[in-house]
């Protein structure tokens, strides 16, 4: 599903990626983590293909970053959905909106984004939110629209960049249990973090990165 | 599909709507500039009459020699009224010429110098059709060399000097019609611009959610249409209203074109979607 060989990307002298090799396989829930700065979000970003290896070969979903023209990067994006740490929701569309809208860049009718929508803001224990706008719900509410939105559209991978990192502990393990879901549902789940105290009770495999290097997987 | 095409249009409605002040300034701007650019080609499209009128009043008069015989002369005026540039011909003979002189000058000539000095003269009327300064030259030229022909009086070089000038001003309305063409691009442009950096966020999740360029693209190309739509249709209102009043104030007869609509409009579409398209190329980093 995803495959890292000798990658590395550097933003400047002392920060970057170093030579990782590295494979997720399909229906797989893995944790990354690391410290602050060692990474993880550049190794998740690259999965996107949002930042490109400067050398070693990637892919992802079959698609080869070297072979996948610019211009065709959206397809692999449509297959992905991707959970933030600062939410990156819409201030001024309802939930239900905020959620709806990977359905409409995929180009679904209007009946079968509100079934699909409903299905995600039921999986998200959302149902009673759907008409109300972001700020106007908690830190926790707000991670689990973001979640709806990622797993709306039925994605393969769901990649979660540090998304219980502004919860609190009950809102985290919440996100956490919805992940785990969504994963024995079938999609493969690559989650960054740096809580470990979090994760210590699970039982998934642990990719773990320091200063840009794999230290662990 | 058809659902997919209906968000994207109104996509492109609310951006226009958040916008407010940008898009009222923006459509004010073009409205300014394309009542400017419709005034011109109401002008221009009536330069064409203009030079038409000059040209209809060309004739130039052929003064021929004293002792030149009644059957040679009347041959060649009847020559010159089979020729297809020449539109007709007036004999204008000793006793006219005196009698003009006199309207003129207020002087009888044969009374005064005891004689009519006044040569006999042929006025040729050009035809306004398939006009070609060449031709006439050509014409004067051949015309020049009968023996019986004294003199020529051809004003057709003024009405050159008088077409010159009006080119002259059709090329700086030009001039001046490319910088409003450019500010126009600009304005759209940049609010194109101002309503990318506002949406931002927008772009980026339809972009991580795997929307192509074009989908990003159709919001901003609908928005840039909207501002040239309602900027160029008060302008084309504005200028046909002028137009009209102006006629009506003066009493003239400025000529309106029936397509004038279309090019203040379609025109005023294609430069808010080469400019908004040229804006998002930049900001997508295409």
């Amino acid at each position: 599903m995803v495959d890292f060989k000798n990658i590395s990307y550097s933003y400047s002298k002392e920060s970057g990626i170093y030579d990782i090799d590295l494979s997720v396989k399909d229906g797989e829930f893995c944790f990354l983590v690391g410290p602050t700065g060692s990474g993880k979000t550049s190794l998740l970003k690259m999965i996107y293909f949002d930042i490109l290896p400067s050398e070693g070969e990637l892919d992802v979903l079959g698609y080869n970053f070297k072979k996948t023209k610019r211009a065709k990067i959206h397809k692999l994006r449509k297959k992905i959905g991707v959970i933030f740490q600062d939410y990156k929701l819409l201030q001024q569309r309802t939930v239900y909106e905020n959620i709806a809208l990977p359905l409409h860049i995929n180009g679904v009718g209007r009946k079968k984004i509100k079934d699909n929508v409903e299905e995600a803001l039921e999986l998200a224990d959302l149902l009673d939110y759907q008409n109300k706008y972001p700020n106007q719900l908690s830190g926790g509410e707000q991670q689990r629209v973001c979640i709806a939105r990622a797993i709306v559209k039925n994605p393969e991978l769901i990649l979660a960049d540090e998304p219980t990192g502004n919860l609190d502990p009950t809102a985290a393990h919440k996100i956490l249990r919805i992940l785990e879901q969504i994963n024995k549902e079938g999609t493969t789940v690559v989650m960054a973090t740096h809580n470990y105290k979090l994760i210590s009770d699970r039982d998934y495999r642990i990719i773990e990165l320091k200063e840009g290097s794999l230290v662990s997987s | 599909m058809i659902d997919q095409f209906a968000f994207l249009i109104a996509e492109g409605f609310k951006s226009f709507y958040r916008n407010k002040l940008a898009s009222f300034l923006c459509v004010i701007t073009i409205f300014i500039n394309f009542s400017i650019l419709g005034s011109l080609f109401v002008v221009g499209y009536n330069t064409g009459s203009l030079v038409d009128f000059f040209r209809s009043k060309y004739s130039f008069e052929v003064f021929l020699e004293e002792d030149v015989d009644k059957d040679i002369y009347l041959e060649f005026v009847e020559q010159l009224s089979e020729n297809r540039i020449i539109s007709s011909t007036e004999i204008i003979d000793k006793e006219k010429s005196a009698s003009i002189f006199k309207e003129e000058f207020g002087e009888d000539v044969v009374e005064m110098l005891g004689y009519n000095p006044l040569p006999l003269s042929i006025k040729v009327f050009i035809n306004e059709e398939n006009f070609d300064f060449n031709q006439v030259d050509l014409l004067i030229e051949s015309i020049n060399s009968y023996d019986f022909v004294d003199e020529i009086e051809y004003r057709g070089k003024y009405i050159d000097d008088v077409e010159d000038r009006i080119n002259l001003a059709i090329f700086l309305f030009l001039v001046f019609v490319i910088a409003i063409i450019f500010l126009s691009y600009q304005i759209i442009s940049n609010t194109i611009n101002l309503s990318m950096t506002n949406r931002k966020d927008f772009i980026d999740i339809l972009k991580y959610n795997g929307a192509s360029g074009l989908f990003i693209k159709i919001p901003f190309y609908i928005e840039s249409i909207l501002y040239s739509l309602f900027g160029s249709i008060f302008s084309f209102l504005f200028v046909k209203y002028f137009f009209i009043s102006f006629n009506n104030y003066f009493g003239l007869n400025i000529k309106i074109d029936d397509y004038l609509w279309l090019w203040i409009i379609g025109f005023s579409i294609f430069i808010g979607l080469y400019s908004s398209n040229q804006s998002m190329k930049r900001n997508l980093n295409e």
